[in-house]
């Protein structure tokens, strides 16, 4: 790179500041060439001071010189000075002058002049050439003659041992002095005069070196039938196997999407339209253009899957390959009734770029995230599952919290993390020495109550009034539980209330029952546990009692419904 | 009212008015005792489960079976592998931890995996599905073939190793690289590590057809071994062609080291090693509880340096891995390509490996979560048999069983140039097609961090993977 960049840097500064280089007198350009050398590796110096990272390159001619183009019918003329009384030609003019002599003609040799000789650079005719620049142009005929030859012309002279090819004829005459001399013989028997052929042979003749390896070298042809017929087995038995005409198209496996480069452009899909083989369910294709997208993509996967390479080698799930057929109807379904409620709601979705955000906050809440979209797609999950994971969906106001970010709130908190895992251990620690009998409980009292004590008072506020709620046994548990906790208002306005009363009262009783009254234990954990709990009972009853709700009504009239229903009970955030 | 709670509570539980409910036990006949649980605000849900995973792992580190149980028991009312990415997580740590406690019991442990299936090919599909579903390996393969692009530029004839070949995506597109060179393709041979034989066949037919129809002499190079057990000679590595090595995700398996070892030779590690282990699930039977406890206790209260001690023998004992690399490097590799998981999953302490994947895997659940549909089959297959059998494997296991042994760059530096190898830094080229890919799946949690040359790869702040790139560097 370095290099690269003088040279980019050189092509730029020569035309501009052509006098300010050139005009130095050798002398200096010979000692600016030591200074090169030595500070060669700082190249990326600014080009304030160009005459210091100046290089010679080849073919960089001194400014003074005349400047010859020839053509090249003159330039590869061999006997460029002809004898016009014998038409001899010559290839110097000395020579032909001196040849003159003979025929008495007058003749004149060129004399010393003590006045320094005009330098000449020559340029390559060949205009494509970067010597074809009058500040690239060589500085001796000979040698522009003999670059033109190599790397424009023909190459005429042929070794006859390597086969080797070469313009100019003193390149030829050198080769083949050496041709042969160093041999390289490959494992196979076969001999090569030079390196980089015979390491390409060897790249490939691997099998053979194995194969002699085992066998006397006489029988190294018949290693290499071996292996071709193995190479070739090989190939049959997979293209026997189906997958082998459902592969892809290998050039999507890595492309970049449209935001890639160009040079990119084999690699990554983004979609891939002739992958997917099912067509849409019609309505998704009125969502806007960034849920399309995500379809396809998903589709796209989808049509991977069933068309993978190893198709053979895998048993793919039923479901990822009839989902085709199967998912349509459940799909469907659902499909329509988001594009429903979504034309319900007004246009605005079709048109908003960011569907799947806004979708979100209104009032029909989890069925057109596109996660329903798409998993109408994939299937499988059936109805149900997806009725539930809509439900689950929290409340819109406050999208969920990240994993993460918990682990950073629960370490904030001072309950985890890597970092106060010892004080986690001396916690344990301490409980364990305290209790005699195994309490589950208390040693998770103990285990965060050194840290925050204050507020594992306050939750055993809480956890006592709901104790009291518990042992009173009605409903006015909820009651209470608004006094402690806000969350439990929410539920008290809900118009649903008595049938809550009559049916999942005794019910939630129970469960409330079994769930304190699981272990004894279980009630200290909590306080470990923590206000979390506590407070998220009366979230917790509102949310279920809308699911419950919800899974009720759904079950009659479906999805609208539930909408109604959590719009009803309004999410707990809210309360 | 408050105050004469606490007393109670701290006193005795049994004269505590939750008597009433006390006998009631978690009878599993009446399915979840407390459904409402389940229907907790998220936020509140997910707290609840870190704080009693991390109780419970700590019971489970301190082998008290008893205690952990009863803490695996309240996680499995609140977490799912259907949920959020929270109850997710909890479900694949409780399955974790429950693995490792019942590892006590050999014979239970074998008998409920006696029919368990491994298939390979169901290994590869989920990797396939990581690899559609996230853009790591795919960042991971683009950065490799941009490396090898760069450092094969001008050869003639190359090389490259894939330490376990089952992708062929990654060389398909490097062969449409290489075909795309300015000084045209080089000769190239592939040699590909893979367990099994038919693996290694479908690459070698993908890939030669791929280089057929590109017409770049090509040759497939098949080596039917695990990684552990390779020989370097086998991968007849030949003078004058110009050599890469390609790891993704694999190089940590060789850090495998058997514990047993270890602990015969050291009883300041046995010590430690007991701590976190199942030692004491085994002596249980014979011992009071009240025994168990208190040496417990001792366990954990005895001075046991669990972090600082791994360090010092982290060295001595990756034989294997300085076996390799030094094996390696006498291939002169002109170029070398190391994917990693960059997270310490490799500590002797079990408390500190679980807490370090709860980080990690926080991160890839939350990555998964906010690109993929909940419902979605392929992204639960992930969970569920990549990162969750990473996690049994992190947590339940030990000695030669643990496989996944991440660590971090800061710990593979120094490995790589005591092996003999020295940092290639990737291009500026390489990195901003790392990003351009990255942009392009449009979520803005994927991040990139360059890191003195190497790539790491992050969802948020949370750093996933790291890439490195290195070069033989010979001895002065």
């Amino acid at each position: 790179i370095g290099f690269w960049c003088t040279k980019r840097l050189m092509n730029m500064a020569a035309p501009s500041s052509a006098t300010n280089f050139f005009g130095m007198r050798e002398e200096d350009q010979n000692e600016i060439k030591q200074q090169q050398s030595s500070i060669s590796t700082s190249s990326a110096a600014p080009p304030i001071a160009p005459q210091k990272k100046k290089r010679n390159l080849p073919g960089t001619p001194n400014p003074d010189a005349e400047v010859i183009a020839l053509s090249p019918k003159t330039l590869m003329a061999t006997n460029r000075f002809i004898c016009e009384v014998c038409n001899k030609g010559f290839q110097r003019e000395q020579n032909l002058q001196l040849h003159r002599r003979g025929h008495n003609l007058p003749w004149k040799l060129k004399q010393k002049t003590t006045k320094e000789v005009k330098r000449k650079v020559y340029l390559c005719p060949e205009p494509t050439c970067v010597h074809h620049d009058a500040s690239r142009a060589l500085g001796d005929l000979t040698g522009i003659k003999k670059h033109y030859s190599r790397k424009h012309g023909e190459k005429k002279y042929k070794c006859e041992k390597c086969s080797k090819k070469y313009a100019v004829q003193s390149d030829w005459k050198a080769h083949s002095k050496t041709c042969g001399t160093r041999e390289y013989r490959c494992d196979c028997g076969t001999l090569f005069s030079r390196r980089d052929s015979f390491i390409t042979h060897r790249a490939f003749c691997d099998a053979l070196a194995q194969e002699s390896a085992m066998h006397p070298s006489s029988l190294s042809t018949i290693g290499s039938h071996l292996f071709g017929r193995n190479h070739m087995n090989l190939g049959l038995s997979s293209q026997i196997s189906q997958l082998h005409d459902q592969n892809h198209p290998s050039g999507n496996m890595l492309r970049l999407g449209s935001a890639g480069g160009v040079k990119y452009e084999h690699l990554i899909p983004r979609s891939h339209p002739s992958s997917f083989s099912q067509p849409m369910p019609s309505p998704a294709f009125l969502i806007p253009d960034s849920n399309q997208e995500y379809h396809q993509e998903q589709s796209h996967q989808h049509g991977l899957l069933s068309s993978k390479p190893f198709h053979g080698l895998m048993q793919l799930p039923d479901l990822q390959t009839s989902s085709s057929n199967t998912q349509s109807s459940a799909a469907a379904s659902l499909f329509t009734l988001g594009f429903f409620s979504a034309s319900n709601n007004g246009n605005g979705m079709t048109n908003s770029e960011n569907a799947a955000a806004n979708s979100n906050s209104t009032n029909h809440s989890g069925f057109l995230i596109p996660d329903q979209f798409s998993m109408g797609d994939q299937v499988g999950t059936g109805l149900s599952s997806l009725y539930n994971t809509s439900m689950e969906q929290e409340s819109p106001a406050a999208p969920h919290m990240s994993a993460t970010a918990l682990l950073q709130k629960a370490a904030q908190m001072g309950s985890t993390t890597s970092n106060t895992s010892a004080s986690l251990l001396k916690g344990l620690g301490n409980t364990s020495t305290s209790g005699s009998k195994p309490n589950f409980g208390r040693s998770y009292s103990g285990s965060c109550g050194g840290e925050s004590l204050r507020p594992e008072m306050e939750n055993e506020n809480h956890l006592q009034g709901l104790m009291n709620s518990f042992a009173n046994g009605d409903s006015s548990i909820f009651g209470r539980g608004t006094e402690q906790n806000n969350s439990f208002g929410g539920y008290s306005g809900s118009q649903n209330s008595t049938k809550f009363g009559n049916r999942e009262e005794g019910k939630l009783q129970q469960n409330f029952s079994l769930s304190i009254g699981g272990t004894d234990r279980m009630t200290l954990d909590f306080l470990g546990v923590g206000g979390g709990i506590v407070r998220n009972m009366g979230g917790g009853f509102s949310q279920r009692e809308q699911q419950h709700d919800g899974m009720d009504m759904s079950s009659l009239e479906p999805k609208i419904n539930s909408a109604q229903a959590r719009h009803v009970f309004g999410d707990p955030k809210l309360q | 009212m408050a105050g004469m709670f606490q007393e109670e509570g701290s006193s005795s539980v049994t004269s505590s008015p939750l008597q009433f409910f006390s006998l009631m036990s978690l009878s599993p006949g009446l399915g979840s005792p407390y459904p409402w649980l389940r229907e907790m605000k998220s936020e509140e849900r997910g707290l609840c489960l870190i704080r009693l995973l991390v109780a419970c792992a700590n019971h489970v580190a301190a082998g008290s079976v008893e205690n952990a149980n009863i803490g695996l028991e309240h996680i499995s009312h609140l977490s799912s592998p259907d949920g959020d990415t929270m109850q997710r997580i909890a479900a694949y740590f409780t399955e974790a931890l429950a693995d490792r406690m019942l590892k006590g019991w050999p014979g239970l442990h074998k008998a409920l995996n006696s029919t368990k299936i491994t298939s390979v090919s169901e290994e590869i599909l989920v990797k396939r599905l990581f690899f559609e579903l996230c853009p790591f390996l795919r960042l991971s393969y683009v950065l490799t073939n941009q490396a090898i692009l760069e450092a094969m530029e001008g050869e003639k004839v190359v090389h490259i190793i894939d330490l376990h070949s089952y992708e062929s995506a990654q060389w398909i597109n490097l062969l449409q690289l290489l075909s795309a060179r300015p000084e045209g393709p080089p000769h190239l041979r592939i040699t590909g590590i893979h367990e099994q034989k038919e693996v290694l066949e479908q690459m070698a037919h993908r890939l030669n057809e791929e280089a057929e129809k590109l017409d770049i002499p090509f040759q497939f190079n098949p080596v039917v071994s695990r990684l552990e057990n390779l020989d370097v000679q086998s991968l007849r590595v030949k003078t004058g062609e110009a050599l890469a090595v390609s790891s993704v995700l694999q190089l940590h398996s060789l850090l495998t080291f058997d514990d047993e070892v270890l602990r015969r030779n050291s009883p300041l590690v046995s010590k430690n090693i007991n701590s976190g282990n199942l030692q004491g699930v085994f002596q249980m039977n014979s011992r009071t509880l009240g025994d168990f406890l208190e040496k417990d206790v001792s366990n954990v209260y005895s001075p046991s340096p669990d972090s600082t001690s791994s360090s010092p023998l982290s060295l001595a004992t990756s034989q294997k891995m300085m076996n390799f690399l030094n094996a390696l490097w006498g291939l002169s590799p002109k170029l070398m390509v190391v994917t990693e998981q960059e997270s310490n999953h490799n500590g002797y302490s079990l408390i500190d490996r679980i807490m370090e994947s709860l980080n990690y895997y926080a991160a890839l659940f939350d990555c998964l979560e906010s690109t993929v549909p909940r419902a979605s089959m392929e992204r639960q297959k992930v969970e569920k048999m990549l990162f969750g059998e990473e996690i049994k494997n992190i947590i339940a296991c030990e000695g030669l069983e643990r496989k996944e042994r991440h660590e971090k760059l800061e710990k593979w530096i120094p490995r790589f140039e005591v092996a003999g190898f020295c940092r290639v830094p990737l291009s500026y080229h390489a990195i901003l097609q790392a990003r351009r890919l990255l942009q392009s799946y449009g979520y803005d949690g994927y991040k990139i961090k360059e890191e003195s040359g190497c790539l790491v790869i992050c969802w948020h702040n949370q750093p996933l993977y790291s890439v490195s790139a290195w070069r033989f560097r010979r001895y002065s």
